[in-house]
């Protein structure tokens, strides 16, 4: 006989028996919530990586002290600018700015807002002027006292304002100290003349397409760039979004994983269910001459059908719900990404097939050691499967599983440790609550006494159960945590005053001026730093380049010139996490210059400076290695003393390099603040412009607009993947009681028959299952401050912290959600009259 | 033994020889049966009488190959079961051997054709469904044939559970208690199925029984007291 048609044959027979639907619901729901959270987790990444592609303007920008002649073979859409820096003059006023001749492509991602006036919202589009007219930062118009409309020259050639710039991809991200921006047409370039040979001039090239055409030309394209070269990619577009994009990537993880492992824990239940249910079978089967490999193949072919089926469902359920989910989180972008691939379904089907044989294949494995003796003997149970054989096989899908989800091996680590922690912790509080059940019982009356006595009775199913409930329960509780501290800490990283404006190119004689004006209309502002630029050439007397494995010295902060500052506070969103703040430690700043006009080197074994944990990490620097920069034509050396952890997202001017002071006084410095100005209309800014006309403003709202709005769709996406969850502990909890159905029904009817009433009998099983609800709450609120202690630590840096609610919430929300489905599940067992009870025994 | 001119004489089909199972217990080893010898003839009707407890289903499950004997030997179609590991037993019972059990172990979610059908397709018979209905006709059932166990009484149940273990035509059918479930009249009637089935179809029939009507109608029957074969009484 062919047996996989047999198994076939037999699965088909037993379709409408319910035994299997159990299983498939469970394995439908876990695949479903797996696949939501896999297919929306990788359509937020991409629709993240779209808003920083909106940021820079394009998925990658390459920019080039000369024209770039050919390119790696690509399918992407091209944009190209030429930038310079060129004098702009309007009768007697001159201005210096930064032109950006553009083609009318300009930017490929995102829009630039033109304005008829400085501080108006403007209309989106492109970069390009029409013919004979340039767009103007709003700043140039005071200072060359211009309106729009009016003509302008740029070297040999007048052009007209047609309007100002409001808002342009790629502001943040270093252009600090540039002079204020003009976009001009490239196809009129060539009429201004100001293009010399020599002229300092860079490139830029933007490019935009599909993810994998985009890093196999980023690939092509490392090997080409020279030192002078750089590329920036969209994820780099913003450090204001860096953070945002860390702790969505590890908490979409960890949620993935959550709604896994609910749904393998449902499915292992109800697989031993299926399993206890079929030892009749398989015995019966075996007397009647089947071998061991042949039940082996009835059973397995079984279990792929199954897991075929309900993983299909399951990712059939998730592309539905996503797609509704998407529709309402990312309306914008869900329109412009591509359709769902095969590959996410194949990756659910194949984790719904790898979670199934994980969670079942150790009880269907026990179900083939029936020994056929059995049919006679009814109580006899099969061989046991060594133990470890079954934990080995549970362990290594799983694990393959977690590691396959989590990818980030931290993550996984914490959470595996968490997990094999929490088993024994539930262990043995499950023993311990049933050992105090006890003691209350002896105080209690009636149904309640039947009921506790039920599960103290069924000792091994109770702590099951208890284990299984606590389990749901410490999941949604630390998800509901995770989230509240995830939007905690955002809120509190941007709180509702933060700073929404930079004031850039304060000279030192304006900074007095400047804090008297803001006073004046009660703007806050921050501490004001004062600013060079200059390269990191050296650590500890080397070139840096030579101190750095090959594959690190590609690092931006070594092809550009970095923001220097030097400050005795340390400033707020910063944190020392080695070394001591220098504080005000500083040293005598050295004469100027030297009589030979030769470079002079500022070096003093004193000297002190911090550095930017990431940096000194990328850069493999660490306490006591001595710095040197190159500033202008100096360079200047200092020890570090301290590394840092910085919140870019804090939208304060922050640094890379702080140096105790003393070291870079008397530097030309321009000054930075940043300063929290009201929205709403008529903006006290244009009167700032007009009083600093040499101060750059750069107007951040719309930006700091967009991140909030990033940050609302997340935790949007996050409460509908909670729902998830909600259904697949849901799930473990219905699989956990039909678990103990069977041996519930029998009791019932010996209940009944023995003459106790419906009512008192509904009150024990109501009893049981509030009481096991509650039970499960309290270890659940437990085990959830203990894990979010550890995660608040280890993933998030946040510090730990009790949380009151946990434990009003989660105990009530055990006894409904335990007693309800308790309830709806057992409810008929209640009602059946004995006699037809004990046919259906039979 | 066998007589060397053995075609003159029906083929042994079970034997058994100096039979003992002794299982441990907390209280140290306990003998359930103690040196049984038996051999059952092709064709023969054997019952097994004996209190409960005294070890007649155990002396079934080593007789069928279910299980192993702690000593002495059992012969089934001729092979020596202890030398066959628990597979070789399943595949020498596949289709030779039938089962009448106390409890009918009908599989719940099968209707009662399909149940009949389940040992011809596990042997691989072609013609499965046609002999299926056909046993199904011979038990009286025809009529019941797309009902489920839980839709069948009890004396029902166990004529399906007879027709499964004729269906194969089986040279040998075990029978444990086939009427314990079942009243006086119901059982009568299924042990008249039982006889008149085996005689029409020449199987030879093991049958466990505390019933002395029951045994009184097999060619012959084995007391067993405690595990011991107290007397063998031929008809
Ligand atoms: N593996 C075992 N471990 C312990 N005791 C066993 C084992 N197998 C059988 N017994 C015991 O041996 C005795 C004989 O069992 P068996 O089932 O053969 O009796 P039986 O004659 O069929 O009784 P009944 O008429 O009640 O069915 C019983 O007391 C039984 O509990
Ligand atoms: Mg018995």
């Amino acid at each position: 006989m062919n047996f996989l048609r047999l198994g076939l044959w037999l699965l088909g027979r037993e379709r409408a028996s319910g035994e299997w639907r159990v299983l498939l619901l469970a394995l439908v729901i876990g695949v479903g919530s797996v696949a939501t959270t896999g297919f929306l987790g990788d359509r937020l990444q991409r629709a993240m990586r779209d808003e920083g592609a909106r940021f820079l303007g394009a998925d990658l920008l390459v920019t080039s002290p000369r024209p770039v002649e050919s390119w790696p073979d690509n399918p992407l859409a091209t944009a190209h600018a030429v930038e310079f820096a060129s004098m702009i003059s309007r009768g007697d006023a001159f201005q210096l700015a930064t032109l950006r001749a553009v083609d009318d492509a300009w930017p490929l991602r995102g829009t630039v807002r033109i304005a008829p006036r400085a501080f108006a919202p403007g209309t989106p589009g492109r970069a390009l002027p029409p013919p004979g007219s340039v767009y103007v930062d709003p700043q140039l118009l005071p200072l060359l006292d211009a309106q729009v409309g009016d003509t302008v020259r740029i070297g040999e050639a007048a052009f007209r304002i047609a309007g100002v710039v409001v808002e342009e991809p790629g502001q943040l991200g270093g252009v600090f100290g540039l002079a204020p921006r003009v976009f001009l047409r490239g196809d009129e370039l060539d009429r201004t003349q100001v293009l010399l040979p020599g002229s300092r001039i860079t490139y830029l090239y933007q490019f935009a397409g599909a993810p994998p055409a985009l890093d196999a030309f980023t690939r092509a394209l490392k090997t080409r760039l020279d030192d002078t070269q750089r590329t920036i990619g969209s994820r780099e577009g913003v450090e204001t979004l860096r953070g945002a994009f860390r702790n969505m990537d590890a908490y979409l993880q960890l949620t993935a994983l959550i709604s896994l492992l609910l749904s393998v824990a449902a499915i292992a239940i109800a697989a031993r269910r299926h399993a206890l249910r079929h030892y009749d079978q398989a015995a019966l089967l075996r007397c009647f001459g089947a071998t061991t490999a042949q039940l082996r193949v009835l059973y397995a072919v079984q279990l792929f059908t199954l897991g075929l089926l309900g993983s299909l469902g399951g990712a059939a359920l998730g592309a539905l719900v996503q797609q509704a989910l998407g529709g309402l989180i990312l309306p914008d972008t869900l329109a412009r990404l591509p359709a769902l691939g095969w590959k996410p379904v194949a990756v659910a089907v194949a984790s719904g097939l790898l979670a199934l044989a994980g969670a079942a294949l150790p009880a269907l494995m026990r179900l083939i050691r029936v020994p056929p003796l059995r049919v006679l003997r009814r109580d006899l149970p099969p061989l046991p499967l060594s133990a470890w054989l079954g934990a080995a096989i549970s362990g290594a899908a799983l694990l393959i599983l977690v590691v396959a989800y989590a990818r980030d091996l931290k993550l996984v680590s914490v959470f595996v440790g968490a997990l094999a922690a929490l088993a024994l912790v539930l262990a043995l509080l499950a023993r311990l609550a049933l050992v105090a059940g006890r003691g209350m019982r002896t105080v209690s009356r009636g149904p309640l006494r039947f009921g506790l006595a039920q599960l103290l009775r069924h000792r091994f199913d109770s702590t099951l159960q208890l284990g299984a409930f606590t389990l749901a329960l410490f999941l949604l509780g630390l998800l509901a945590l995770v989230r509240t501290d995830l939007i905690e800490s955002w809120r509190t990283q941007l709180p509702p005053d933060a700073p929404n404006h930079f004031l850039v190119n304060i000279a030192p004689h304006q900074q007095d001026a400047v804090a008297a004006w803001l006073a004046d209309h009660h703007l806050q502002a921050s501490a004001l730093y004062p600013m060079v630029r200059g390269r990191l050439i050296e650590k500890n007397g080397q070139p840096i380049a030579d101190t750095l494995p090959p594959e690190d010295r590609g690092d931006n902060s070594l092809r550009r010139e970095l923001n220097l500052t030097w400050t005795a506070s340390l400033p707020a969103n910063n944190a020392v996490t080695a070394g001591r703040w220098h504080g005000d430690r500083r040293v005598a700043a050295p004469a100027r210059g030297t009589p030979s006009g030769a470079p002079l080197l500022r070096s003093d074994p004193s000297a002190e400076l911090s550095v930017e944990s990431g940096m000194a990490e990328r850069l493999h620097l660490a306490l006591g290695d001595t710095l040197g920069f190159r500033i202008g034509d100096q360079t200047v050396a200092a020890r570090i003393t301290s590394i840092r952890n910085v919140k870019w997202d804090s939208m304060q001017p922050n640094f890379f390099v702080i140096f105790a002071p003393g070291m870079l006084d008397g530097l030309p410095a321009s000054g930075i603040a940043s300063v929290r100005v009201p929205s709403g209309p008529g903006s006290p800014m244009s009167g700032f412009v007009k009083a600093f006309p040499g101060i750059t403003v750069l107007a951040l709202d719309k930006l700091i607009a967009d991140i909030e709005a990033v940050f609302a769709r997340i935790l949007a996406a996050i409460q509908l993947l909670l729902g998830f969850l909600l259904a697949a502990g849901l799930a473990v909890v219905v699989a956990t009681l039909l678990a103990s159905l069977d041996a519930r029904r029998q009791e019932a009817v010996l209940l009944r028959t023995l003459g106790a009433r419906r009512a008192w009998l509904a009150q024990g099983l109501m009893s049981e299952f509030v009481v096991l609800g509650l039970l499960s709450g309290v270890l659940a609120s437990v085990c959830a401050e203990i894990a979010m202690a550890l995660i608040a630590h280890r993933l998030f840096d946040l510090s730990p912290q009790l949380h009151p609610w946990l434990w009003l919430v989660l105990p009530p929300l055990g006894a409904l959600l335990v007693g309800a489905s308790g309830w709806l599940t057992t409810r008929h067992i209640v009602r059946v009259p004995p006699m037809q009870s004990l046919r259906a025994l039979g | 033994m066998t007589p060397p001119d053995s075609a003159r004489f029906p083929a042994s089909i079970v034997q058994a020889r100096a039979l003992s199972q002794r299982v441990p217990t907390a209280d140290g080893l306990l003998a359930i049966l103690s040196d049984v010898a038996l051999d059952v003839k092709a064709g023969e009707t054997l019952a097994i009488t004996g209190a409960s407890g005294s070890g007649k289903s155990t002396l079934l499950g080593l007789l069928a190959g279910l299980d192993i004997a702690s000593a002495g030997e059992v012969h089934l179609f001729g092979e020596r079961l202890d030398t066959l590991d628990e597979d070789a037993r399943a595949r020498l019972r596949a289709g030779r051997v039938g089962f009448v059990f106390q409890s009918f172990q009908l599989l719940p979610a099968l209707t009662a054709l399909e149940n009949v059908l389940m040992p011809l397709e596990l042997a691989g018979r072609d013609d499965a469904r046609a002999r299926a209905a056909h046993w199904l006709e011979r038990v009286g059932l025809a009529a019941r044939a797309r009902h489920t166990p839980r839709q069948l009484s009890g004396g029902e149940q166990q004529r399906v559970a007879i027709a499964r273990a004729f269906a194969t035509d089986p040279e040998i059918v075990f029978a444990d208690e086939p009427t314990g479930n079942l009243d006086a009249d119901t059982g009568a009637r299924i042990v008249d199925l039982l006889f008149e089935l085996n005689a029409s179809a020449h199987t030879t029939l093991v049958l466990v029984t505390h019933d002395a009507t029951l045994a009184a109608r097999c060619q012959r029957r084995l007391h067993l007291v405690a595990g011991r074969v107290q007397d063998t009484v031929s008809a």
